[in-house]
């Protein structure tokens, strides 16, 4: 192991890309009105289809057509070997860190997350240049509930009203070490009321069922129902999904118990590293999943939870919904373009693992009538390729959004 | 100490594991012919349905099938499905050692067959990844640090596992811990200055005719025969002590030996440099003390700033991960990346690619060939990222003759991958060292628990719980509980195979 107290210096500044940045910043504002002819030796459009030597036809931000010969339409031509649909990561955690947790209670269910984000934040152009066009920011989950996530592009005019995809897409909650863990005090027993509950895993169970009970009795007795209640109502009827982080087993079964008790229609279990140890529990539930970025050792998860390289290709066989996730790598061999590459290592076939960071994603948020695929109508989200997609090996030459070229093949050489 | 049971079971699996590993080792015959449907025997260079018989270690003959005389007596392994490709080089790494770092700024009379720990899961994962050869170093926090040691992944001792011990010394151009950049320059610079009065002090003594070195080498329990018991003029290309052929060699002691042999130009040096401002003084350390032509740079991702500097200096570079680099620009804030071996290569700076991470080590790093891989991704030719994991390193350890790409001569370190070399869908299947078969992945638990999500036996919960019952001293209930799990665990299996077979056929109708 190297010195870590050097790293510091490793994201030194340099000044002479100040040009660069420039560039980048003045290429975000212009408007997506042009036009764009795409070439491929194959079109994966994440909608059930590979075309191969195929056309796309993008006009004002917009998917126009979509063929196996050119339509022949104005704009600009840009050829390259592969073309996905820009990728989506429901787990990106960008947040404010501890600016995103809210510390007056432990279910804030009616906060909205899109409060609390910083649309200039350096990480979601992270995300855009490689090829990551839609995220959902969830708060951190250093609470049992930690409010409303958000759709949103990774780039375009740093307006919410811009940005935002869908607001509100999906109620977010932790289970496990993580809410608890920074309410034990430094030394002794938490045994003061000084300090924030829960402080166990039993504690934080007992927060959630509570929450749900409360919307329960609100059900029956309207003057019970509070802003909290009627999210959590929001649930219960199913017009948003629960979405909770679980990594280990024992997590994983208090998720899929708490979807058995309260018929949660709709349950996303996020970090669901050891989803592979009984997936028929989480069949059972109806559960989609998101896995979090696989790691060489297995190890390394959140509660060090094991991470099994097959958990995708198992979790697909058994006919889940599976979404992956890059939580934001900063090193480019952990990020989300290169999760569906890993998760093919581990068995998945190549349309599962496209579907995984594409169509499935935007199902789970219940984006896909803009984002997910390529398809006529749909936004000009693209990630054009050099190679095979998705191989550690192949790069991303080109990132359109919203029908705007934020990397353009034409200059990577 | 009192073994606990988890502690129990996860020492057998270790031992089960590494007896499957170095089983064939032990067991493999002296003659081995290879097929493979690709050889790659270097970057850019394959053959078609080729053949490569090692005898006695060494590859003997490489050439197409039909056309190589393969020995009648030979083992065969591979076929038409393989690909055959070189094992790969780690240039340098700290992984695999009790601990990394020594306290003692200048230590060169250390070295590293003290620390390594044979059995530790890093070699197993070098192994698991197709790695044959490595250079392991002491890690950066030092300032000149012990003597590192060439080994290869395979062996329940250092001895076994030795390709080259005593090999280079490790430094550091950047600072420590508790050092700043000026006061780690002070210490390397202090080291040599140290080193020159000390022999100029010794020289002196034996002109005036003192005997106290002597004295002190004979109470330390130094031989001062044969060799050692000579005199030699020193040899520096940055400095000279005259006089010194009147020191016996064995009257130095064995800090100012290991740092002689540097300034001499006898020794290795592999000098690490977290950012670009160290590069030069490493240069100019290595220059002023003679050793310049064997030193190797150690470079992060910050230096690729100074690839113009490794450039005009001829050295060869090490680069680790991570392979992009990722910086704030001061001034808008925003996050700029530079692709690390692209930079070098476009400098024309001859490198090889290292698998061991600066700085929070994420999980994608410690795997030789996704690295290369990452490299290609980031505009490094595919030919060049290969040479950075095979040929380059190879080199860079003077062992060009024996390792990095498949000829009549080398080492016959051969992998069988079951695809293209770099994907991310290809694993590897087999590792051949020195002709012998070092690594089955068909046999490998722990990749199955990792790639299969397939537990190993014994370390199921059942057995665990077995074993913690029995009460100290009741050998006999333990092996029964032993026994009980073993065959819950069978039936279990029984049933998921079933299950498996059942849920097939339903695929199947």
């Amino acid at each position: 192991m190297n010195d870590p107290t050097n790293n510091s210096r490793a994201i030194r500044s340099w000044l002479g890309h100040g040009a660069l940045a420039a560039c980048v910043l003045s290429s975000l504002a212009l408007a997506g009105d042009k036009s764009w002819l795409i070439k491929a030796h194959k079109i994966h459009t994440a909608a059930g289809d590979t075309i191969e030597d195929g056309f796309l036809q993008v006009t004002d931000g917009r998917i126009t057509a979509v063929a196996g010969v050119s339509m022949g339409g104005g704009g600009d031509m840009l050829e390259v070997a592969a073309v996905t649909p820009g990728l989506i990561d429901l787990s990106v955690r960008i947040d404010l860190g501890f600016d995103s947790v809210e510390q007056s209670t432990e279910t804030p269910a009616s906060l909205d997350v899109e409060n609390g984000i910083d649309l200039w934040d350096p990480r979601f152009e992270r995300e855009l240049k490689s090829g990551v066009t839609t995220v959902v920011v969830s708060p951190p989950d250093r609470a049992v509930i930690g409010g409303w996530s958000l759709a949103l592009k990774t780039g375009g005019p740093p307006t919410l009203e811009k940005r935002r995809v869908a607001p509100r897409v999906a109620l977010r909650a932790a289970i496990g070490d993580e809410p608890s863990d920074g309410n034990r005090p430094a030394f002794g027993q938490p045994d003061s009321f000084y300090n924030r509950r829960p402080t166990t895993r039993m504690g934080v169970e007992w927060v959630l069922r509570k929450s749900f009970y409360d919307a329960l009795a609100a059900r029956k007795d309207a003057a019970l129902a509070t802003d909290e209640t009627r999210a959590f109502e929001e649930v219960l009827a199913g017009k948003a999904p629960l979405f909770i982080a679980a990594s280990t087993t024992q997590d994983i079964r208090t998720a899929c118990f708490l979807q058995r008790e309260f018929k949660l229609p709709r349950l996303i279990i996020d970090a669901a590293a050891e989803a592979w140890k009984d997936p028929q529990m989480v069949v059972q539930s109806g559960a989609a999943v998101v896995l979090p970025p696989f790691s060489f050792g297995g190890r390394g998860g959140v509660d060090g939870a094991f991470h099994a390289w097959n958990t995708a290709a198992l979790l697909h066989e058994r006919g889940l919904t599976i979404a992956l996730s890059g939580h934001n790598s900063i090193e480019r061999g952990d990020r989300l373009a290169v999760q569906p590459g890993l998760a093919m290592h581990g068995g998945l076939p190549f349309d599962a693992a496209l579907a995984a960071v594409t169509i499935n994603p935007a199902r789970m948020a219940g984006i896909d009538g803009r984002v997910g695929s390529i398809a006529t109508g749909k936004d000009a989200d693209l990630v054009l390729w050099d190679g095979r997609p998705f191989e550690p090996s192949s790069r991303i030459v080109g990132v359109l959004l919203d029908g705007e070229l934020i990397v353009d093949p034409r200059t990577q050489k | 100490m009192q073994t606990t049971p988890s502690h129990f079971f996860a020492r057998s699996v270790l031992a089960t594991s590494f007896a499957l590993l170095t089983g064939g080792l032990a067991l493999g015959a002296d003659k081995l012919v290879i097929e493979a449907g690709r050889v790659i025997t270097r970057a850019g260079h394959e053959i078609k349905d080729g053949v490569i018989v090692i005898e006695n270690g060494r590859i003997t003959k490489v050439g197409k099938q039909g056309e190589v005389d393969k020995p009648w007596d030979a083992t065969v392994i591979g076929g038409p499905s393989f690909v055959a490709f070189p094992g790969f080089v780690e240039a340098q790494t700290s992984r695999g050692l009790d601990r990394p770092n020594e306290n003692i700024d200048v230590a060169p009379f250390l070295d590293i067959r003290d620390s390594i720990d044979p059995i530790n899961f890093a070699y197993e994962d070098y192994l698991r990844h197709g790695v044959t050869t490595l250079n392991v170093q002491q890690g950066g926090n030092c300032v000149i640090g012990g003597r590192g040691m060439i080994v290869r992944p395979v062996g329940m001792t250092v001895d076994e596992m030795a390709v080259r011990p005593d090999y280079a010394l490790k430094l550091s151009a950047s600072p420590k811990t508790g050092k700043s950049a000026a006061t780690q320059s002070m210490a390397l610079r202090r080291a040599f200055d140290e080193l020159k009065k000390r022999l100029e002090k010794q020289v002196q003594d034996k002109k005036d005719g003192k005997a106290r070195d002597k004295r002190e080498a004979m109470f330390q329990g130094r031989e001062l025969e044969g060799e050692k018991a000579k005199g030699r003029a020193m040899d520096g290309k940055g400095w000279r002590v005259d006089g010194l052929e009147l020191v016996p060699r064995g009257e130095l002691d064995e800090k100012d030996l290991q740092l002689l042999e540097l300034v001499e130009g006898k020794r290795d040096a592999f000098v690490w440099c977290a950012a670009a401002m160290d590069v030069r003084k490493a240069l100019d350390l290595a220059k002023q003390n003679g050793f310049l032509e064997r030193t190797t740079l150690v470079l992060a991702g910050d230096c690729w700033k100074a690839a113009d500097v490794v450039a005009a200096s001829g050295r060869p570079a090490i680069l680790v991960p991570p392979m992009l680099h990722v910086e704030l620009d001061p001034l808008t804030g925003k996050e700029v990346e530079t692709s690390v071996p692209k930079a070098f290569a476009e400098k024309g700076v001859k490198f090889a690619i290292a698998s061991e991470g600066f700085g929070p080590t994420t999980p994608s790093q410690q795997v030789l060939w996704y690295q290369a891989a990452l490299a290609v991704g980031q505009g490094l030719p595919r030919d060049k990222a290969i040479a950075a994991i095979t040929t380059v390193p190879a080199e860079i350890l003077g062992l060009a003759d024996r390792v990095g790409s498949l000829e009549a001569g080398k080492d016959g370190n051969v992998l069988l991958l079951d695809g293209e070399p770099l994907s991310i869908r290809t694993h590897v299947e087999f590792v051949i060292i020195e002709g012998k078969t070092a690594y089955d992945r068909s046999k490998d638990i722990r990749a199955k628990h990792l790639l299969e999500g397939q537990e190993p036996r014994g370390t199921s919960p059942a057995g665990v719980d077995g074993a913690s019952d029995a009460k100290p001293g009741s050998k006999q209930d333990a092996l029964k509980k032993d026994e009980a799990a073993e065959k819950k665990a069978a039936e279990e299996q029984r049933k998921a195979d079933e299950k498996k077979h059942y849920e097939s056929s339903e695929e199947r109708g």
